[in-house]
């Protein structure tokens, strides 16, 4: 197997592999749109899918939910393979598309029942199954409503709902926050953390904090090529040169104690004082990638009874992490 | 083949809900309600005259023979008109709305979305000639006798035709992104073919024979009289698949453009 693949093997083994994407290549005339990816989605996890526009993502994520063909390289979905059998391997997958693609001359309810019929959901328990869907998602209300007329928020809902119907395996979600105030942002989250409980989820946007907070795993595209893939800490750890460290202390007048004091750990680099504000000194430092001073820093400030209040570590944001993977593998190629 | 089913229903009451397929439904109607009264008017004249014997040589011509043979010409002009609104719909609506994406990630073949949204706007045409048939009892009330024939071979003329023509929009409605385009493209296309009679009719040499061959109303105009002839049905059936395995290609096209 590639070395790419085993690369992305960081779940615990137990989990079946639900989606096995195996070296996939496109390319539109000249433009290589997606240039031999491989990845595995483990089950019961929620994946983010990142990169710049036009890093591939729609491309791969077309191929993924069975649109086109990949020009190289073969997509399992639940076992199957999804061109081998495009029809079979399509009902394991559900997809959310962008809310606008829906059809508004539709009713809620006929377009959910159209969907079930397709998707060979069996005639005795599509009612049922409809209206489960229906509830699950919070549409009772506009059940009769033309699709047309409901609100952005409920268009996403109905959105999710077709997804669901035919309860397939892995979940595609497409900008499911897209345009929708903070409520429904957070409605709409909490129902896909929810669902990341039973089904495999991939979740395809563009807003960086969602994906920290509900997504196990990201990947990052860019320029058609898979630049890094991991769990956020995973992918901080990578990237890190130095670890900075911020110490709060009480007392003021001993600011230059301290500083002293920090300044004479072997590593500590650019020690400094970020701020004095209402007694307190805040410091920075850096420390080599590997290095934690944090337990030597908190016994010196005690041994020298200098009241330390605070001492923490600072975390990259996914956004800086996506920004550094970015810029360096735009500089690197 | 049962998906298939379900997307042509889908498409047929997207149609019917449709304030496009409501005006297509009642313009038709009317149309052919008016050259109906058009020809029973003008029927009615001339045998009135005949029977006067002023022209002795129309007394045997048949209410029918006149009536019906004219009202399916006419009706195949106007189908001129009618085909690109309703396939503008079916294929540049859906990529309009994206909704075609969404289609194509459901465990359907391509071929039951293209056979599907086909049978839809079949379905939907066939809807549109229903209410003409109102026009038989109207005659047999009305005391007239119906030559059997003639409107039965007429109807499945006009049918074969109406197919046809639909394959064609289906076709042109999948390759382009917008239904206005689609419908100019589809009209334009439909005259040219509607034209292409007359041009057979002037041209000499080998090649008239060729073009008369390609025409489809030199194919429809015997259905009308009555004549039932295998070369023609076969025509209209390979037209009709023709234009389908072309809708076929255009939806897979997607594979390899951007």
């Amino acid at each position: 197997m590639d070395s790419r693949v085993s690369k992305t093997l960081v779940r615990p083994p137990e989990a079946p592999v639900m989606v096995r994407v195996e070296n996939i290549s496109k390319r539109f005339g000249r433009l290589t749109a997606l240039d031999s990816i491989s990845f595995e989605i483990r089950q019961g996890e929620i994946l983010g899918f990142l990169g710049p526009n036009g890093a591939g993502k729609t491309t791969a994520i077309r191929i993924l939910t069975g649109f086109f063909p990949p020009g190289d390289g073969k997509v399992w979905i639940a076992g199957q393979d999804l061109f081998k059998d495009p029809r079979g391997g399509k009902r394991h997958i559900g997809y959310m598309p962008e809310s606008v693609s829906l059809y508004d001359d539709m009713k809620v309810s006929e377009f959910l029942d159209f969907s079930a019929c397709i998707k060979s959901v069996p005639r005795k328990t599509r009612a049922v199954h409809v209206r489960e869907k229906t509830a699950r998602c919070g549409l009772d209300s506009v059940r009769n409503r033309l699709i047309g007329q409901l609100s952005k928020g409920f268009r996403q809902r109905v959105g999710l709902a077709q997804s669901l119907i035919g309860d397939p395996d892995v979940l595609f979600l497409d900008e499911p926050t897209n345009g929708l105030d903070p409520q429904q942002i957070i409605e709409i989250r909490t129902l896909i953390r929810e669902l990341g409980k039973e089904s495999t989820l991939i979740l395809c946007t563009h807003i960086l904090p969602e994906v920290s907070m509900v997504c196990d795993r990201v990947l990052i595209l860019n320029g058609g090529k898979l630049v890094a893939s991991g769990t956020t800490e995973e992918l901080e750890a990578t990237l890190r040169e130095q670890q900075e460290i911020y110490v709060t202390m009480g007392d003021r007048h001993r600011a230059e104690e301290g500083l002293a004091v920090l300044s004479g750990f072997p590593g500590a680099e650019q020690v400094r004082i970020v701020q004095e504000k209402n007694d307190q000194v805040y410091f920075s430092l850096f420390v080599s990638k590997g290095r934690d001073l944090r337990s030597e820093i908190s016994r010196a400030f005690v041994e020298r009874n200098l009241p330390l209040l605070e001492i923490r570590s600072v975390r990259l944001s996914l956004e800086e992490i996506f920004m550094k993977i970015v810029i360096r593998e735009d500089a690197a190629s | 083949m049962k998906h298939a089913f379900t997307v042509a229903r889908k498409d047929f009451l997207s149609y019917l809900n449709s304030w496009i397929g409501v005006f297509v439904l009642g313009f038709f109607f009317l149309m052919a309600g008016l050259f109906f009264y058009l020809l029973v008017m003008t029927y009615v004249r001339i045998s009135m005259n005949a029977s006067q014997s002023l022209y002795p040589s129309v007394e045997g011509l048949g209410l029918t023979r006149f009536v019906y043979s004219s009202y399916f010409l006419n009706l195949s002009v106007v189908l001129l008109f009618f085909v690109p609104l309703l396939t503008m719909r079916s294929f540049a609506e859906e990529k309009r709305h994206q909704t075609l994406e969404l289609l194509f990630t459901y465990p359907l073949s391509d071929f039951e979305i293209v056979w599907g949204k086909y049978l839809g706007m079949v379905w939907f045409f066939e809807l549109m000639l229903l209410p003409t048939a109102v026009t038989i009892p109207l005659v047999i009330w009305a005391g007239g006798s119906i030559d059997w024939g003639p409107v039965v071979v007429g109807y499945l003329g006009f049918w074969l035709l109406g197919t046809a023509y639909l394959s064609l929009g289906l076709f042109v409605s999948s390759i382009s992104e917008n239904q206005v385009v689609s419908a100019m493209l589809t009209f334009a296309t439909l005259i040219f073919l509607w034209a292409l009679d007359w041009v057979a009719g002037v041209m000499t040499g080998p090649w008239a024979a060729f073009v008369s061959a390609l025409a489809p109303i030199r194919h429809y105009r015997e259905f009308p009289l009555g004549i039932l002839d295998l070369s023609h049905i076969v025509y209209f059936c390979f037209f009709t698949l023709f234009f389908l395995f072309l809708s076929l290609r255009a939806v897979e096209t997607r594979n390899w453009k951007g």
